[in-house]
């Protein structure tokens, strides 16, 4: 008792908060409940958001309260009528991603095209879910000046050491540099790799391991998904991620209306807000109900399929049974059902 | 006298921190202010109407507002800097069924029945703006004779489209103009064997020759499809002719194309010049 | 309950009174707190697009300044230690000293962790009966836990010893000893999870190193005792509170030996990565040489790797080591400053580049992200300088319950229940 009057009294700001989030939260998530039930007001809405628990912890008549408040809030927002999908995982389906590598021109539609689809912001900061990086042939610097340099220099020994191609000193290929602000006047350009990477929706995802709040978890068609609503923004999964994947709301969302595309869905491409992390999804609101990913649609040379991992009349699996395929960044054990392969 | 110089000592300080604070709080009001980027122009410039499906010049697609009213799609999106479709609202928009396929071997078995295309035929139109006879307007045997063989020759015609047939970048000479254009009817391809194919179904021409990679695009590896991802769902399929040019197939096998813009540079950075370097030792 | 009321009534008006000295280093930590004030506001509104962090180096001054509480406050026990664990007689009195400065680094630790959390109105969802905890999978959830676990502990160690010194009454062994060995232990328990929650992410191949958890404890074992250093010296010049010159020789002596292991550990952690020199030194050979011309953290390595071998050399010579009023305030103050600047400048910014895509970029901080990290520091300083005073007011004695400061009968009557 004494203690818990030290804590108040000793002007700890950090405890006191804590204390009064907990009984403010307990005591008045009833009263908010009841008080703003039923309530079409847009405050309210925004309140009763607020209070919301995770997605996946709700009821049935929560998730459906849910998604009407969204997509009022939308619609507003927006001025177009925006429906929030609250369709749930497909039964027997594991989704998988194969990029041709060999075709892939670095042409960024992809790029692009998710970005029309998944109403992420436009400037302010502006997000892009996939990165096209550029990879130069190797530098071969053979000389025959060098040609008997070793490394370390010269010793009784005569002049053998470590030689490297040229030599140590200049070594061949590349390694570990990538570029991504490549601006051509046309691509593909000689000598040039393309390498697109986006969520690779891994199996044993470091992200979901790292959320303090399981605000992003690894959803039954294995899809790492993130909760908007429940994500605190501490940022600990953009910083496990292997591939750079995740992208997060620095600011105040910016999306012009006449960008925004109002068939969403709850953990897809619904729009986000301001502190919150966000990534590629596998187009949930598109492949839920059938439709390819829009990257898949955009890329103009057909470097992209889709499909069901379990099915194995799939584009993916008879990928993974007749092509050289690997995963990116295996040695990390993170099991991605993101496929590169070479056609 | 202890007191006084406390007092006026105090004071002044007081008065120096009072306007550090004010000053302070000036510039934290104009440098929070200007630690904001300025806000780049939108995209939401005039959508570009008129864009191309898959090669500039070959199929292109007018932009129309409301195609999918549920929810107020257009048919397409396409690129500001390049024109190409970037997004499709209605992937079957114009479409035909595929029709028939041949079938190779195990690898090319599958469920087909909702393959569509998007008909090429008639484009045949553009030549000589004839809807129903389109190239027999001039082809019909007596303006511009039937050839009597495949041999290469010179041709005087068509080369905005092939500059000189003798040197048709399809091949390295083993192909000519006659090897796959029917002699007796420009409106049709032709194969090896003599039967003819439409222009709406060129991989039966090509898978002749191309096998590994005809087999490939009916797996679904190889080539472009829009559409469902669900193994037997309705796919847009793109033939061998929408993305590959088939005269100058040997120059490229797909033609460079302008890319989309580079993402915006991460805050604070001036260029990515740092990124450009030319692959030799580490200089330290 | 009286008692509990004068204590809280004298120890902080106590606490308020000082000299024109006093007062002036509470006027000058006010500014940054009013102007803190404004910044706060800023970020709270527009959100974390007004610092420099960018999805490329997501990890700001905050988290840097972070980790630096995180090392006082676990060196903190170093105080303690001895006190009660060798029974040394001059430091029985500063034990509960130590313990203050802990609590003061803890919680500007956990605020400057508020401001780097995107969405700080949501931080309740870490609560585990309203929200879900993602406890013993989530690194950070362990460092929540062992965090405010540490503070309470410290909150209680030490006003509990204030409160009955301030009534005259004995403590009660069973109860407080148990609690000072746990804070013992604790303190560099929050720091080993401190380098856990930045060696759990392979990703970041500076960080995935098996010897994060001794570099940091190394680099508490330096920077805590250096501040204590000095807040100890300044006590012992502007208050009745007796401090012995053998306990400012022992925090040296341990300065100088962590010194010795912080060199070792960053001898080792270089060997092992340049001397193979693979792309996982990639971040290393960043920081010491820079990569096609971004160079900017190339001068920041080499000033803080010379100065740390400098301190150690300075400290190796006990002119220095008894210098109280000159070169020893000196020498801690640079070790402060060079290991809280290493933390940016050396841990944190340059490990992100290249990417784990072989990105290399530069963090460009703004004035809001500095101005929040001052506001954090003064608003940490301003409740350790008020901690301190009235606790030196109740070790000396001055604060006693016979002393009180008298209230009425009917004022003390409204107060007591």
């Amino acid at each position: 008792m004494s203690d818990e009057t030290k804590e108040r009294e000793t002007g700890d700001v950090d405890e006191a908060r804590r204390d009064l989030l907990k009984h403010m939260g307990i005591a008045s998530m009833a009263g908010a409940v009841a008080l703003t039930a039923g309530s079409a007001d847009a405050e309210a809405a925004v309140f009763q958001e607020w209070f919301q628990s995770h997605y996946e912890l709700m009821s049935e008549e929560e998730k459906q309260e849910c998604i009407e408040r969204l997509e009022t809030r939308y619609t507003e927002e927006y001025g177009k009528k925006t429906t929030v999908s609250n369709a749930p995982a497909l039964k027997d389906v594991l989704f998988g991603y194969a990029l041709d590598i060999q075709k892939c021109i670095g042409c960024r539609t992809c790029v692009h095209a998710c970005v029309k689809e998944n109403n992420q912001t436009r400037y302010d900061p502006e997000i892009q879910w996939i990165k096209v990086l550029k990879m130069e042939k190797g530098n071969f610097s053979f000389s025959e000046e060098k040609l008997d340099k070793g490394y370390p220099e010269t010793d009784r020994l005569g002049n053998f050491g470590i030689q490297v191609g040229g030599n140590a000193y200049s070594p061949v290929g590349v390694s570990g540099e990538t570029e991504r602000y490549y601006e051509p006047e046309k691509v593909p350009e000689k000598d040039s790799f393309y390498f697109p990477v986006q969520c690779q929706q891994c199996e044993k995802p470091p992200c979901v391991k790292a959320c303090p709040v399981r605000a992003t978890f690894r959803e039954p068609n294995g899809v790492v998904v993130i909760d908007y609503n429940w994500c605190i923004g501490c940022r600990m999964c953009q910083l496990a991620c292997p591939y750079e994947a995740r992208r997060f709301n620095w600011g105040e969302p910016n999306l012009p209306p006449e960008d925004m595309n109002p068939k969403t869905h709850y953990y897809g491409n619904r729009p986000r807000m301001m502190g919150v992390m966000e990534k590629c999804t596998f187009c949930l609101q598109r492949t839920r109900e059938g439709r390819a990913p829009a990257c898949l649609e955009a890329c103009p040379v057909g470097a992209r399929k889709f499909g069901n991992l379990l099915d194995p009349e799939s584009d993916v699996r008879k990928i993974l049974a007749t092509k050289k395929v690997f995963r990116f960044k295996e040695d990390l054990n993170t099991y991605p059902k993101f496929f590169y392969f070479m056609g | 006298m202890f007191e006084m110089n406390f007092r006026s000592k105090f004071s002044k300080m007081v008065f120096f921190v009072l306007c550090c604070f004010l000053i302070g709080g000036v510039f934290a009001y104009r440098s929070a202010y200007s630690a904001k980027a300025e806000p780049a122009k939108t995209q939401s410039a005039q959508p570009v109407t008129n864009c191309f499906e898959s090669r500039v010049g070959y199929t292109s697609v007018e932009r129309v507002e409301n195609a999918v009213p549920e929810y107020g799609y257009p048919n397409v999106k396409c690129s500001q800097r390049t024109g190409k479709v970037v997004w499709w609202g209605d992937p079957y928009d114009g479409t035909i069924p595929m029709g028939e396929m041949p079938a190779i071997n195990d690898a090319t078995k599958g469920d087909f029945a909702q393959a569509v295309v998007k008909p090429r035929e008639p484009h045949l139109a553009y030549f000589n703006m004839d809807p129903v006879r389109h190239c027999a307007v001039c082809h019909d045997g007596k303006t511009v004779p039937f050839s009597k063989n495949k041999k290469p020759r010179t041709l005087a015609m068509h080369q905005d489209i092939v500059e000189d047939s003798l040197q048709l970048k399809h091949g390295r000479g083993a192909i000519w103009c006659l090897d796959c254009h029917s002699a007796t009817n420009r409106n049709k391809l032709i194969d090896h064997q003599g039967n003819e194919i439409s222009f709406n179904q060129p991989q039966k021409l090509c898978g002749g020759c191309h096998g590994a990679v005809y087999i490939d695009w009916r797996a679904g590896i190889h080539g472009k499809r829009i559409g469902s991802w669900v193994t037997g769902g309705k796919k847009r399929w793109w033939v061998c002719t929408e993305c590959h040019n088939p005269h100058t197939v040997q120059t490229a096998s797909y033609d460079p194309i302008v890319p989309e813009p580079a993402p915006a540079l991460p805050r604070g950075m001036k260029n990515a010049d740092h990124e450009r370097s030319e692959h030799v030792a580490h200089k330290k | 309950m009286q008692k509990l009321v004068s204590f809280v009534i004298d120890f902080w008006s106590y606490a308020f009174k000082g000299g024109p000295k006093y007062y002036s280093w509470l006027l000058f930590l006010s500014v940054f707190i009013l102007v803190g004030l404004y910044t706060t506001y800023l970020q709270l509104t527009e959100g974390l697009i007004l610092i420099g962090a960018t999805d490329q180096i997501t990890w700001e001054l905050y988290i840097s300044n972070f980790i630096f509480t995180a090392h006082v406050a676990a060196a903190a026990v170093l105080v303690v230690i001895p006190a009660y664990m060798y029974k040394r007689k001059d430091m029985k009195d500063l034990a509960v000293l130590g313990e203050i400065i802990a609590l003061g680094f803890v919680t500007t630790g956990m605020v400057l962790v508020v401001y780097h959390v995107g969405r700080p109105d949501r931080l309740w969802h870490m609560i585990p009966s309203l929200g879900y905890f993602n406890f013993p999978n989530s690194m950070l959830t362990f460092d929540v836990v062992v965090l405010t676990v540490y503070m309470i502990l410290n909150l209680i160690a030490a006003y509990y010893l204030f409160y009955k010194r301030y009534v005259g009454e004995p403590l009660n062994k069973i109860f407080y000893t148990p609690l000072i060995y746990v804070a013992v232990a604790w303190g560099p328990l929050i720091h080993i999870i401190t380098a856990a929650v930045l060696s759990s992410n392979a990703r970041m191949h500076a960080w995935s190193t098996a010897v994060l958890p001794f570099a940091f404890l190394s680099m508490a074992g330096a920077s805590g005792p250096a501040v204590i250093i000095i807040i100890f010296l300044i006590i012992r010049k502007y208050t009745k509170l007796q401090i012995a010159d053998s306990v400012i020789d022992l925090l040296s002596q341990i300065i100088l030996w962590s010194l010795g292991i912080l060199m070792l550990v960053f001898a080792a952690e270089f060997f092992t990565a340049l001397y193979p020199s693979t792309e996982h030194a990639a971040s290393l050979k960043y920081s010491m040489f820079g990569h096609n011309g971004l160079n900017a953290y190339v001068p920041w390595f080499w000033s803080i790797m010379i100065l740390i071998a400098g301190s150690f050399i300075a400290l190796l010579n006990p002119k220095i080591r008894k210098s109280y009023d000159r070169f020893l305030p000196a020498v801690c103050a640079v070790i402060f400053l060079v290991i809280l600047l290493e933390k940016p400048y050396f841990l944190v910014f340059p490990a992100f580049s290249p990417s784990p895509l072989g990105e290399y970029t530069v963090y460009y901080p703004t004035f809001v992200e500095v101005s929040n990290v001052l506001f954090c520091w003064a608003y940490g300083f301003l409740v350790l300088t008020l901690t301190l005073k009235g606790a030196i007011g109740i070790l000396t004695g001055e604060v006693t319950y016979t002393n009180r400061v008298p209230v009425s009968k009917e004022a003390a009557y409204a107060i007591s229940p």
